[in-house]
């Protein structure tokens, strides 16, 4: 079964479609995405760089984890509500673009990575504090998260530079000339706005020749 | 058979600029990221085991490298289009914003944050810092937009 109708009609349902629609409130959510990004984003990249004996290392692992915790927790709740709005305005859009499934099989793997290393590793670091080490699993789980979190910016990001394909199958209407890759040069310079712009039934605007 | 995958395309058309905001995004996560777990401490949250100060010291290194990066990134970023970029308003107003931020992070901010100072002035500067930085980055955003 396809997905297909079921994001179609997310995105033309009259909330997202004035949310997509909306050049001031489509952005302040992608603010408070990036905003999130930013503030808890740091916050698991310094968890894994504590339990990697890179940053921290005075402070005991499992207070560090346990103070930040619950930081985590609701930055992540608000990133992934920020994340679902996003996504709605823009699910048809997404259908096709590799990089916004390389993202939730990324968030996919970031919960299985909870599962495997949350009790083993996350919640059984008092022991290692007292020895004064960092297990090797505990190693491997931070440069894993690390890479699946670096990865996840990576391919959000990558998202806005996706180009469909063209041809007798490409559902053309669905797609917008501007979601395709920016290519930069003296001659084509076209105004790096993301797909956003497109979408709202405007062209890039091109810089005029002088 | 690689120009015709997704990834080929990104490659061979124009990678850098991608590249350069993945960088960008990565490097302001740590860089901001840093500053707030000292400004959540300065509100009395957070990492309570030491001092604000100490916090600081066990994370400038770190708030350091990702300025760097995201300077430079977006430095890169810039320079791809500079003349479409220079008279984008958000952009101005977020170079402002980068300015006014980077000097108050290691001034005012740095200074209320090393000493012993009232609950009341230490939340504030705290505060200030988390505004500053939230500016930066919409501001950043708008660029796209306005």
């Amino acid at each position: 079964m396809s997905l297909f109708p079921l994001f179609h009609w997310l995105q033309s349902s009259e909330f997202f479609a004035a949310l997509s629609g909306s050049q001031l409130v489509y952005p302040i959510v992608m603010t408070t995405h990036l905003a999130c990004i930013a503030v808890f984003g740091g916050m698991i990249l310094m968890t894994d760089l504590r339990l990697l004996g890179l940053a921290f290392t005075s402070y005991p692992a499992a207070e560090f984890v346990g103070s930040l915790r619950i930081w985590k927790r609701i930055g992540f709740c608000i990133m992934v509500a920020a994340g679902l709005l996003l996504f709605g305005a823009k699910a048809e859009t997404y259908y096709g673009n590799p990089y916004f499934w390389a993202k939730l099989t990324l968030l996919a793997l970031v919960g299985v990575h909870a599962m495997i290393f949350r009790s083993r590793v996350y919640g059984n670091l008092a022991e290692p504090d007292r020895a004064g080490v960092t297990s090797a699993e505990a190693k491997v789980a931070a440069y894993i998260s690390l890479a699946l979190w670096i990865g996840i910016l990576c391919m959000g990001r990558l998202i806005a530079y996706y180009e469909p394909p063209r041809g007798p199958f490409a559902t053309a209407p669905l797609y917008f000339p501007a979601a395709r890759l920016r290519v930069f040069n003296e001659t084509d310079t076209v105004l790096p706005l993301g797909d956003r712009r497109a979408a709202s039934g405007q062209h890039a605007r091109r810089a005029g020749p002088d | 058979m690689i120009q015709a995958s997704p990834l080929g395309d990104a490659l061979s058309a124009g990678w850098v600029f991608p590249t350069a905001e993945c960088f960008h995004i990565s490097a302001f996560a740590l860089s901001i990221g840093t500053i707030a777990l000292v400004d959540l401490r300065m509100m009395g949250m957070g990492l309570r085991r030491y001092t604000a100060a100490r916090l600081v010291e066990e994370t400038e290194l770190w708030t350091l490298l990702g300025l760097v990066i995201v300077v430079f990134s977006g430095l890169v970023l810039f320079a791809s289009q500079p003349r479409i970029y220079l008279p984008n308003p958000a952009l101005r107003f977020k170079i402002a914003a980068l300015l006014l931020a980077i000097l108050y992070n290691f001034t005012v901010h740095r200074r209320l944050a090393m000493s012993d100072v009232s609950p009341m002035m230490s939340r504030l500067a705290a505060g200030v810092s988390l505004l500053l930085w939230l500016s930066v980055v919409s501001g950043g955003l708008f660029i796209a937009f306005v």
